[in-house]
């Protein structure tokens, strides 16, 4: 039998959970409308303001607590029941705010929940499609495998291009010699870099030069094969750095922006008691 | 023809230099790549024809490049004189011209100075971390947004309140810097002072007083006439509600929502159950129109004062007398009724006929004899026979006496016992007058009731749709004794209580009464200046000062 997951973790124990929160909040908030229609300091509101500020710091435990190796439950139940409580939250502080939103600190703390929330959604699903997409791209290679036999070609082409002429030599010199793998983030996140030297030595390469002799004409088509394979091997290495860095770039605004919710939200409790 | 000695430079396994040497005959010496070369450099940084060194038109030897590259300390340079001692870099290699053993022309050294780097190390360097600096990254933003939104929303907030200067500062501005902590829109009524918080705000963590809303709301009156009712309510109202603030009912920041509270939620609270505010009250327990509302009571005015009133409710049929003053049949003047010109003059008479409204909420202007009486009605009433008549004003009872003693003093007695018992009696009510006055009788003053339910609000404006006879039925009234207000059963046809039922319009307590002024308050404002500043609950305070008289 497959291992449970993080979404059907325990039969669903924390997807029924939330289910059972929503709907206990909607029907609170259907049924105890104040006269004055809902808003966040009714009893209400107060009551979905508490639980929800009470979520939002055990879901911030959730990421002190998953760094540390000991402690109580499964990481795998914790996780299940950040995701599915999460996304209740997003439908408690709704509910908590009773749609009233203007420029102030509330609707802030708000939009950075949200924010938080939505970071956690892509994070979510990168962890739900990426890793079975990286293995399928990588095989049974790892990373200083593919480069291990991106040097071996580097080294039989440029061998081979020795008896080529200079432009040919220049631009499989360049590829071996210039092409890099991930140089910056936005190369990371596209999983493509434009210019690359490999990709344009191909390019050349694919139009044979009319000058060769006989004999060079043999060694170019093998130059040329050498190439093509080394290309789609620099593509792998750079496609697998592009999961990688997907699996981590939602961290870049779900870390931040959790850290800035914590302080907002101090910001909104204390301006709601300060003017009471 | 070029003699050259080539002493190649390499390194052995332990690293130190070993030369091998070897001489070269030939018009040109060629570098390059390929295999025809006189020097063959097998390096991808080789071009295939790299340079040449051949004798030129001044007899010295020179290199001169072809299709490659050659750099004298990092200058890139096309023809070089070779002399002893330079040294060119040829793509990797070094050349140096070395001093020139005997039998030759020229003796150079090549040595192999950039080694091609490991293919796998080389490629491994150039393989980046994945998102780099992303520690780095959420660390700073962490940093900056917390520290944004700390001094925005936090610090100088907080620091506004908190430093007294620069409280005082920022209120010469148009809005400070607490304009973040608003949670919603202002009414449009304090919307000209409520970007600054602290007109209302007077103090941290304390809920808004009513002393300040009674900065600007001076005349408000209390809920209870009677001072020490008023505070026995009250009082008895914040042991189990905790609070009579002016905020409980009138809720600020919720604009387009109305500022005062619609529901009868907060009436209840007491009204529900008000015995347990005044255990000797006459009040039944009322928590909705519809339900458990009593009949109305109508208020008449007893005494000649207007001061003094009566309440009595309409089910006491037999006590509903109103005492105008005026004997007045509504029976006889609606529909088609004979006017005073004959036979043929028929007026038709309605209502509005008389009674004739003004203003927005359709308040009715008072009953005028000379507008409304003398459309029909002569304007002088004539007494005396037939061939002696004489005409009396319509006026005070002084000018009527006058007029007799001064056209019939003869008849003096019997014309005014005439209009005692038929003339003025006819429409008006006439008294004996008392001992010592001058005048042997008088007209009773017309007291009208303007206001029935003097703790009620009614604006017929709001009820212009339906016919005047839908409430009050006056057709059948041959006496202007009768009352013709509606009960409650009559409002009950098309109002509903807290709820809309079929065709019935819900109409809550506020649809009719007003928490400030509908127990006849009028007279006692709450006055801010009188205050102790340390009574919170102003409605509970105000019962401490007498009313004013």
């Amino acid at each position: 039998m497959q291992r449970s997951n993080i979404f059907d973790y325990k039969n669903y124990r924390y997807f029924k959970l939330a289910v059972i929160v929503i709907l206990i909040a909607f029907v609170a908030y259907l049924l105890f409308e104040p006269a004055v229609g809902h808003y966040g300091g009714s009893w209400l509101g107060y009551g979905l303001g508490t639980i929800s500020a009470l979520m939002v710091l055990w879901m911030a435990w959730y990421g002190v607590r998953k760094r540390r190796y000991r402690g109580s439950g499964a990481t795998q139940g914790w996780l299940s029941a950040h995701i599915y409580l999460g996304t209740a939250l997003t439908i408690m502080v709704t509910l908590h705010s009773g749609f009233h939103f203007g420029l102030n600190i509330h609707t802030l703390a708000y939009a950075i929940l949200l924010i938080v929330v939505i970071s956690g959604f892509f994070g979510n699903y990168t962890y739900m499609i990426y890793p079975r997409q990286m293995t399928e791209n990588m095989g049974e290679d790892n990373l200083d495998g593919l480069l291990l036999r991106i040097a071996e070609a580097d080294k039989l082409a440029r061998q081979i291009a020795l008896l080529m002429p200079d432009h040919i030599n220049n631009a499989v010199a360049r590829a071996c010699g210039e092409t890099s793998i991930g140089i910056g983030l936005l190369e990371q996140l596209r999983g493509f870099q434009p210019n690359c030297p490999s990709a344009i030595a191909v390019q050349q390469l694919s139009v044979m030069d009319n000058t060769l002799s006989t004999e060079q004409r043999k060694l170019y088509r093998d130059l040329y094969s050498i190439m093509v394979r080394r290309e789609s091997l620099v593509k792998r290495a750079r496609q697998d750095l592009m999961y990688r860095a997907r699996l981590g770039f939602w961290l870049y605004f779900h870390v931040p922006f959790t850290i800035a919710l914590l302080v907002a939200m101090l910001a909104h409790v204390i301006a709601i008691f300060a003017y009471w | 023809m070029i003699n050259c000695l080539l002493i190649k430079i390499t390194q052995n396994s332990r690293g130190l230099p070993v030369r091998s040497y070897r001489t070269l005959a030939a018009e040109e010496l060629t570098f390059g790549r390929g295999a025809e070369c006189t020097i063959h450099l097998p390096d991808p940084r080789i071009a295939m024809h790299h340079a040449v060194i051949k004798r030129c038109d001044d007899g010295e030897l020179h290199l001169i490049a072809l299709n490659g590259e050659l750099e004298i300390d990092s200058a890139s340079r096309q023809n070089i004189e070779l002399t002893q001692g330079t040294q060119v870099m040829v793509g990797p290699y070094q050349l140096t011209v070395e001093p020139t053993p005997p039998d030759v022309n020229l003796s150079i050294s090549l040595a192999l100075v950039h080694r091609l780097p490991d293919d796998f190390q080389n490629i491994k360097s150039r393989t980046h971390e994945p998102l780099p600096g992303a520690t780095q990254f959420k660390r700073r933003l962490s940093i900056w947004m917390v520290a944004l939104i700390a001094l925005l929303f936090l610090v100088l907030p907080m620091a506004q309140n908190l430093i007294p200067q620069l409280h005082d500062t920022m209120a010469e501005l148009p809005f400070g810097f607490d304009r973040v902590w608003s949670p919603g829109h202002i009414s449009n009524a304090h919307r000209h002072f409520g970007s600054q918080c602290a007109n209302c705000h007077q103090a941290l963590t304390q809920q808004v007083t009513d002393q300040a809303c009674m900065q600007c709301h001076r005349d408000t009156t209390p809920h209870i006439t009677d001072p020490a009712l008023q505070h026995h309510a009250f009082e008895a109202k914040r042991q189990f509600l905790g609070s009579t603030r002016c905020g409980e009912c009138h809720r600020e920041h919720k604009a387009p929502h109305p500022l005062t509270r619609q529901d009868n939620g907060m009436c209840v609270k007491c009204h529900g159950n008000i015995k347990s505010i005044d255990a000797n009250t006459k009040l039944s327990d009322i928590h909705d129109f519809d339900k458990d509302h009593p009949g109305f009571k109508l208020t008449f005015k007893s005494g000649d004062n207007n001061e003094k009133i009566e309440r009595i409710p309409q089910t006491e049929k037999a006590r509903l007398i109103e005492n105008s003053g005026l004997n007045f049949p509504h029976s006889q003047h609606i529909g088609k009724v004979q006017g005073p010109n004959g036979m043929r003059d028929v007026r038709e008479l309605s209502c509005t006929t008389c009674h004739q409204s003004e203003g927005k909420e359709m308040r009715f202007k008072p009953i005028a004899y000379k507008r409304d009486c003398l459309s029909c009605h002569a304007s002088k009433l004539e007494v005396g026979p037939a061939n002696a008549k004489l005409n009396v004003p319509h006026g005070s009872e002084q000018n009527v006496m006058n007029t007799l003693k001064l056209f019939a003093p003869k008849a003096f007695e019997l014309h005014s016992e005439t209009l005692k018992t038929t003339g003025c009696a006819y429409c008006h009510v006439v008294e004996s007058s008392v001992k010592g006055d001058a005048l042997p009788w008088r007209i009773k003053p017309l007291q009208i009731n303007q206001d029935w339910f003097s703790k009620a609000r009614f604006k017929h404006a709001s009820h212009r749709t339906q016919q005047c006879n839908s409430c009050h039925q006056v057709e059948e009234s041959e006496t202007s004794a009768d009352v013709a207000m509606p009960d409650r059963d009559s409002c009950l046809r098309c109002h509903s209580g807290n709820s809309p039922k079929y065709k019935r319009i819900a109409s809550g307590c506020m649809s009719c009464h007003d928490f400030h002024s509908v127990h006849g308050a009028v007279n006692a404002p709450i006055s801010s200046e009188k205050l102790n500043p340390e009574e919170l609950d102003t409605l509970l305070s105000i019962s401490k000062q007498p009313p004013k008289e």
